[in-house]
């Protein structure tokens, strides 16, 4: 076959790309390497230099890959599958960075890319004696992060994925027509951004996220060199302000999701258990523990072991939740996840290369750390040649698992002394393990489609309320420990002093949230209960009286203990808006309240026992029906590209029973060419709550646009006077029988009967038409005699009297576009929506504080 | 007894409790002839819907309920009620999963996932 030259191909972005993306494997090993050799030897500075040299290295070549990536997506270079895939000529400058990280490749990308800048800032604010080791491991990551952009083949095994794959390089496109014609690309056009992703949120979640992931690899890094080192309390200091980045952005990038998912997406809330959303939130419970465990550390000594573990976790978590999230394992149970690109293998040895690599760290005995290492080679060597895939894989983590708490027994440094009960770092490590607890639990249950596939089971995954009901528990001692643990002092506290403090705080706890939890749950939701939504309810009101007392303590030690003042009160702010944040997810979640159960009187008979399951309203254009507090009325449809909105008006009751109207509402239905329909909800907020509506069934095209004055099949009633007749659009009633002649006269002389029906129809807004069709018998022929409401669209023919029975027959036609425009929609009050937001912005501007005296404090002790 | 132990304790018996509770859960991934077999019980059905026979609903009689066949894994087909509003792009759904019950010859299904041909990441086809 001849090769086609083709024309206007740009190949030489490819191979800079392409040059980078080798090169910044390349530096990344050096980096690792030089980094090895300078923590050998002690400060030796051609070591330093060199080792420093290939990390700015590797950084220009990160920066460098990405650069390349823009510069194709900017200018349209299509001949490359991941520009065509994410982007098109139309695509608004804004969005060309949403381009860049839409697809797996670009997003590990960003992720390196946030690594390399984190790295930078590593290695120049750090102590001397730790860059070394902790530069190693953090190379040693981006050698991992590069490998996944390598898309080079090493026999028949994919490693990593090119973000410049040309298009035509594409084995399924080998044959595709347009691949025929040499100036393929003039006509080409790329498939853009999925609209759906068209938003602001597209713009800043993902890039807040992945420095989120990133920022947990610092403690990571420190933790798993202070194993290396033997060193186990120095590294703490300085990896502290670390920690507290992490979850201070960790935790915006997961409530940026939430808030999302709230705003744009109809799923009717802002957190639903999924996966991705879970394998966010773990690294993060986990990172919260670590920060704890670390503050105790600092002041008091102490907690080695689980300063290590949870700093190693959180980063391990990540890791992990990207195998699940990006291997295609998750399947069926969630609705976001990425599909399978092929690196399912890739990724599970990226993640037990860790666990592996930080067991020989833990174990500090040649002969044992020889014997593990040997065993763990052979097991692969088995794997790989025999199959028994399973079977290796977890008596492998099971002899990791005890070669650990062997290790912690034999090589750990413990504590003599054991806390005291009432001591603050006693509850601290409680609190830091009910964290880390919770996350396994989390982590657990999101792992079923995991164990499906390793015991060849069919376990469904877990459920929302299933979430809800084991981590309701963990929350109320959270929030406890929360509450109490700061009015307790390190080592000792005396038992009097600490009731005499937190006393205030219990009472108004108790006493407030007595008073909002029996209207919230007793007097009306508490009766009707059954069996185990009793225990919900009771579960609640116990952690909204937590939580208010967590509000309440934290806000009194920031007064009293604090004096108030701002510098030293970030953990008690931080704590505040936690604290914040639960209940307003209590609040808002326990008390959605469905608006759109059904009002409308015609339809509640055929509904059933299905009634009370009722959560959406079928609304007819111009119809208007109560919904919660507001008359709700769809007033039509306007379509702006491939959105189509969808107007509702919300009005009130006024003074004088006028209907006022309140506010408009335009759900949308984006009818998206490459994704398919989509609906996203409008939500109008309140300060107290917030009304949010989505459209869960409209038609795309108005009904009134197909012009057809046809009648449908007429349909016959047969019925007296007093009787009714159901039009799509209105109730008829027979009102009256009259004759043009009596009885006598009609036998004296039978040339012309006329019996005329009168037929009052009214329509849905209680307007009142009437049509008189006549029944004409002349010289004993029925002549057919129609009547029309033109406004309604109904036609009528009398055509039938049955003297025996003494009713009449009536045929209805109805005009085929009579079927008039309707929606259907689902609406919900989420009230005190804005207590979890407040929340939110509370516990980041607590965290903020509590870095800014974290490094204030840091730079006093260097200078004395 | 260190209080470290009873912690120790704690965090052990909650890790037996949750394996327990999740080995305890009957919801699992079934075909139709499962859940024919055994009524009442909740179940997850994996199949695709029957494209040749017209979905039911009519929001005028009832705005959450719709009605349509589903083949299963096994190639067995049932009428599926569904207590929701008909999914939108139900029509270019490859696969559903279907969460409800049996009830006669008819399963019932409180929820409904879908998985579409290109919601997120989709293998390239150019259209020109």
């Amino acid at each position: 076959m001849e090769k086609i030259t083709y024309i206007g191909e740009h190949l030489w972005l490819g191979n800079l790309g392409n040059a980078f993306v080798v090169l910044s494997l390349i530096t990344a090993l050096a980096s690792t390497v030089a980094y090895f050799y300078y923590s050998k030897e002690t400060l030796t500075s051609e070591w330093k230099k060199f080792a420093g040299w290939c990390f700015t290295m590797h950084s220009f070549a990160v920066i460098g890959i990405a650069g390349t990536l823009f510069y194709g997506l900017f200018n349209h270079f299509y001949e490359y599958a991941y520009i065509h895939q994410h982007s098109n000529n139309s695509m608004p400058m804004q969005y060309i960075m949403s381009c860049f990280w839409e697809g797996q490749e670009g997003s590990f990308l960003l992720w390196t890319f946030w690594n390399v800048v984190l790295g930078n800032i590593l290695r120049k604010t750090i102590d001397a004696k730790w860059e070394a080791p902790t530069m190693v491991m953090f190379s040693l990551v981006q050698i991992f992060l590069a490998s996944m952009l390598l898309g080079v083949f090493i026999g028949d095994y994919k490693l990593g994925t090119n973000p410049f794959m040309l298009l035509r390089e594409n084995p399924e496109l080998a044959n595709a027509p347009f691949l025929q014609m040499p100036n393929y690309l003039a006509k080409l056009d790329g498939r853009g951004l999925n609209p759906l992703l068209m938003n602001y949120w597209m713009t800043i979640h993902p890039p807040t996220l992945f420095l989120g992931f990133a920022s947990t690899l610092v403690p990571f890094t420190f933790a798993i060199s202070g194993l290396w080192k033997r060193d186990f309390t120095s590294w703490q200091k300085p990896a502290l302000t670390w920690t507290y980045f992490s979850i201070a952005i960790l935790g915006t990038g997961i409530l940026m999701g939430g808030a999302w998912a709230y705003e744009a997406l109809s799923f009717n809330g802002f957190w639903a258990w999924d996966p991705v959303e879970n394998s966010s939130l773990v690294p993060w419970l986990v990172m919260v523990g670590a920060g704890h465990v670390m503050i105790i550390n600092k002041n008091k000594g102490g907690s080695l072991f689980m300063t290590h573990l949870l700093s190693i976790a959180s980063f391990m978590l990540v890791l992990y939740s990207t195998f699940l999230t990006r291997s295609g394992v998750l399947g069926t149970s969630s609705v976001h996840a990425f599909t399978d690109l092929g690196m399912q293998g890739q990724l599970v040895i990226y993640v037990l290369t860790f666990i592996f690599l930080c067991v020989i760290l833990l174990i500090h005995d040649k002969l044992l750390r020889v014997s593990y290492i040997m065993l763990s080679l052979v097991m692969l060597a088995f794997g790989v040649v025999y199959g028994y895939k399973t079977v290796v894989l977890l008596s492998w983590i099971a002899i990791s698992f005890i070669t650990t708490i062997y290790a912690y027994i034999k090589f750990f440094p413990k504590e003599e002394e054991e806390e005291s009960l009432y001591s603050r770092e006693f509850w601290m490590f409680v609190g830091s393990l009910v964290f880390l607890l919770s996350a396994l639990v989390i982590t657990y249950f999101t792992s079923i489609p995991v164990m499906n596939k390793l015991f060849n089971t069919e376990k469904a995954p877990i459920k929302i309320a299933d979430y809800n009901m084991w981590m309701i528990p963990f929350t109320i001692i959270i929030l406890i420990l929360v509450g109490i643990t700061q009015f307790f002092k390190y080592k000792k506290t005396d038992g009097k002093v600490f009731f005499k403090h937190i006393r205030i705080s219990i009472l108004l706890s108790v006493v407030f949230g007595l008073a909002c939890v029996i209207p919230l749950y007793f007097l009306r939701d508490y009766e009707v209960a059954k069996g185990n939504e009793k225990w919900t309810l009771i579960s609640y009101a116990i952690l909204f009286i937590v939580g208010l007392f967590a509000v309440f303590a934290n806000f009194e030690y920031w007064l009293r203990i604090l004096k108030g003042k701002i510098r030293h009160a970030g953990s008690s702010i931080a704590h505040i808006g936690f604290a914040f944040i639960l209940l307003g997810a209590l609040i808002s979640t326990s008390k959605r309240q469905t608006l759109s159960i059904n009002t409308s009187n015609k339809n509640v008979e055929s509904l059933g026992k299905s009634f009370s399951a009722q959560k959406s309203l079928l609304l007819t254009l111009g119809d208007t029906l109560p919904m919660g507090n507001y008359m709700v009325t769809y007033t039509g449809r306007e379509r702006k590209g491939i959105d189509v909105y969808f107007n509702t008006d919300y009005f009130t009751k006024g003074k004088n029973g006028q209907l006022e109207k309140a506010f408009s509402l335009t759900p949308m239905i984006q009818d998206n060419p490459r994704m398919g329909t989509a609906s996203n909800p409008d939500t109008k907020h309140f300060l107290s709550n917030d009304i949010y509506t989505h459209i869960a069934y409209g038609l795309l095209s108005d009904p009134k646009e197909i012009k057809n004055d046809a009648y449908k099949e007429p349909t016959n009633f047969v019925g007296h006077i007093g009787d009714t007749i159901f039009a799509d659009n209105a109730i008829i009633l027979i009102e009256n029988i009259t004759t043009n002649v009596n009885e006598e006269q009609f036998a004296k002389n039978d040339s012309l009967l006329e019996v005329t029906a009168v037929l009052k129809a009214t329509d849905i807004n209680g307007k009142v038409f009437y049509a008189k069709p006549k029944y004409i018998l002349k010289e004993n022929v029925v002549l057919p005699d129609n009547a029309e409401i033109n406004e309604l669209g109904l036609k009528f023919i009398f055509w039938k009297i049955n003297p025996n029975e003494g009713s009449i027959e009536i045929q209805m036609s109805e005009k085929v576009n009579n079927s008039k425009d309707f929606i259907v929609l689902e609406a919900y009050m989420f009230p005190f929506i804005n207590v979890l937001w407040l929340g939110c912005l509370i516990m980041v501007i607590g965290t903020v504080i509590a870095i800014i005296e974290r490094r204030r404090l840091n730079k006093l002790t260097t200078h004395h | 007894m260190k209080k470290i132990h009873i912690l120790g304790i704690v965090v052990i018996a909650v890790a037996i409790g949750v394996i327990i509770y999740t080995l305890g859960q009957n919801d699992s991934y079934a075909n139709f002839s499962e859940a024919l077999a055994n009524q009442d019980t909740e179940y997850h059905v994996v199949g695709k819907l029957d494209k040749t026979i017209p979905v039911q609903y009519d929001p005028k009689i009832n705005a959450d309920e719709c009605s349509f066949m589903v083949i299963d894994n096994k190639g067995l087909e049932k009428r599926v009620i569904l207590h929701k509003s008909v999914p939108q792009d139900f029509q270019k759904s490859e696969q559903i999963v279907l969460i409800g019950k049996m009830q006669g010859d008819e399963f019932h299904a409180n929820d409904i996932l879908m998985k579409c041909p290109s919601k997120y990441n989709d293998p390239v086809k150019p259209q020109i």
